[in-house]
């Protein structure tokens, strides 16, 4: 049997959104046995990457179980919608990194969850430029 | 097939890419493990694991602490209610008393012991007896002093049980260090319980699930998302602080991040404990001295502590002169929150008595991150943007007379804003720095907080 695959696909096909936009999309699961399913969950979620212990916000999030009969046609897509945020803006800091993304999470009644996600940007924001060679690090 | 099977069982959180067209990733378990590491921007683990963990160490605290409240009561409560509630008057004479040893791995204890006779429905009951725990004391004089009261051959009042005569006591009450006691159990019992409900809340959740579920809970908030944020703008600090006083020339006076007046009060604090506690020990050795019988252990002792005690007057005394002659720095803003792009008017007022070298107000903006390193959470800072704004210097001041001075705070345009979370955030703060003669530099820190610009948008699609 084929690992079931997910695709996720922004409309716009834009990368870069406005705070107050709203952002839109569908996302398909292909060769996916719906038994086995017991869950499917949707987020449009920011995250921290860089030195830090991971920091997460859910700006949306959507689940459809099994149980409910929520699912339907998995190879047909499905669509999404919201409207982003003010902040956190996307952000390619040197120890803090802040990224935007949509995450389509498969969960199966036994085993493992199979996650796919479509990054995006919101806001313009430029990355620093590397510090002076004077400015102050600390470790603490 | 064993492997295989473990696999299955267990969702992992570990990633591979797989996804398919133009979706970033898809993200997959691998194997069973039984730790969890962080690699760059990638967690490994078992979740389920982590959970099951957490939930066993919440159960036993939950399990521990029930047990030990359950022997608190039994053991120490009820014989006592009993003694007071339910045991029978009746009068006893005094046959015998004595002290008993107790010898156990702490040590020789003392236990006081009376032996009555008294008749309950025509029996004749003798034991010794004194309280319901037959409590020991540290010293025989201690004991000694606890049956002094009770003369041989004569008639005093006991208490005995009328469910087994044979059990009295000539001596009732309440032990009042029993119920503090058991607030260590209790508090076993409050984090085991919490703990265990927490962790059934999330058990088998997504982390995106239990991310929604923390920030749809308002009192959650207080906890994983800083408290002082605007709904507006999440993850950033809404400032209230910082506009809550007004300035005299300019729109609001901005506070210190940290206000040398805590520090001192902090110092003095340890000064007065530190130093109160070495008295004692100082007014001994000066006492042996002034004796003629100086104990020179005791001296070679004190004097190491005696010194940190001194040291941390001769700092206080330092901090004090210097809090005091170089005065308060005080900076006005001229509107608040700054938005990326805007230009805003500083004033700088800097009192005391003092000859400045030179005085300089930056803007900067700093990341922190705090991780875990071993059991020690870190924090590192990177200053990442960094802008001189005034730069002044040669100044005599003196009491009344104040430098001031104005100056323009321009934000760029593509700055990044403010941004508070659990582990991460980007600070902007205005930093004054002066070099003074005859005193060591200074350095105050103004947080202040940018807002991301209002962007005007048509249609609510994507940026070009």
């Amino acid at each position: 049997m084929n690992n079931p695959e997910i695709t996720i696909r922004l409309d716009d096909n834009g990368r870069t959104y406005w705070p107050g936009a709203t952002l839109s999309g569908e996302y398909r699961i292909d060769a996916l046995e719906s038994q086995k399913l017991q869950a499917i969950e949707v987020s449009v979620l920011w995250y921290s990457e860089g030195k830090g212990d991971e920091d997460l916000g859910v700006h949306e999030f959507w689940r459809k179980d099994a149980e409910s009969r929520e699912l339907g046609d998995l190879r047909r897509p499905d669509r999404f919608s919201t409207v982003l945020p003010q902040s956190p803006l996307s952000y390619d800091g040197q120890i803090v990194k802040i990224r935007w993304c949509v995450r389509v999470r498969v969960i199966f009644r036994r085993g493992r969850d199979l996650v796919c996600q479509k990054l995006f940007r919101l806001g313009n924001v430029a990355p620093p430029k590397p510090p002076r060679p004077n400015q102050p690090e600390r470790t603490g | 097939m064993i492997v295989e099977r473990w696999q299955y069982w267990y969702t992992l959180t570990i990633e591979t890419p797989n996804c398919l067209e133009d979706s970033e990733k898809t993200l997959v378990a691998r194997n069973f493990r039984y730790y969890e590491k962080k690699r760059g921007n990638r967690r490994t683990g078992s979740r389920l694991f982590g959970s099951l963990g957490e939930a066993i160490f919440f159960a036993a605290l939950l399990l521990a602490g029930c047990v030990a409240i359950i022997l608190g009561i039994v053991w120490l409560i009820v014989p006592e209610w009993r003694v007071n509630h339910g045991f029978v008057e009746n009068t006893c004479k005094v046959v015998e008393k004595r002290v008993v040893e107790v010898k156990s791995e702490k040590g020789v204890f003392f236990r006081p012991e009376v032996k009555i006779d008294y008749e309950v429905q025509g029996v004749t009951y003798s034991p010794y007896v004194y309280d319901i725990h037959h409590l020991t004391r540290s010293t025989r004089e201690e004991a000694q002093a606890a049956i002094e009261r009770f003369a041989e051959q004569q008639a005093c009042p006991c208490w005995y049980d009328p469910v087994d005569p044979n059990s009295a006591v000539l001596v009732r009450g309440y032990q009042w260090w029993i119920w503090p006691a058991l607030l260590i159990p209790a508090s076993f019992v409050v984090i085991g319980a919490g703990g265990l409900v927490y962790t059934a809340l999330h058990w088998g959740k997504s982390a995106e699930r239990r991310a929604a579920t923390v920030q749809s809970v308002s009192a959650a908030e207080l906890f994983d998302r800083p408290a002082a944020t605007d709904a507006k703008y999440p993850y950033i600090p809404d400032g209230a602080e910082i506009t809550s006083s007004p300035g005299t020339r300019l729109a609001y006076r901005l506070p210190l991040t940290h206000s040398p007046g805590w520090t001192l009060f902090g110092l003095l604090a340890a000064c007065i404990a530190w130093n109160g506690a070495v008295s004692v020990f100082v007014v001994t050795v000066v006492r042996c001295f002034l004796a003629g019988t100086p104990d020179w252990p005791m001296t070679l002792f004190v004097l190491p502590f005696l010194a940190v005690g001194i040291a941390l007057v001769v700092v206080f005394a330092r901090l004090l002169r210097r809090a005091a002659g170089i005065g308060p720095t005080l900076v006005e803003i001229s509107d608040h929150p700054l938005l990326p792009g805007n230009r805003y008017r500083l004033f700088l007022s800097q009192s005391g008595n003092l000859t400045l070298k030179s005085i300089e107000v930056l803007l900067i903006c700093e990341e922190e991150a705090v991780f875990l390193q071993g059991t020690n959470a870190r924090t590192e800072s990177r200053g990442v943007f960094w802008q001189p704004l005034h730069v002044g210097g040669g100044t005599i001041i003196r009491p009344g007379e104040p430098l001031e001075a104005e100056c323009d705070l321009p934000i760029p345009a593509e700055a990044m804003h403010s941004f508070r979370a659990r582990h991460n955030q980007v600070e902007w703060k205005l930093i004054v720095r002066g070099e003074i003669v005859g005193w060591p530099s200074f350095q105050r820190s103004f947080p202040v907080v940018v807002r991301p610009a209002t962007v005007a948008h048509a249609g609510g699609g994507a940026a070009p």
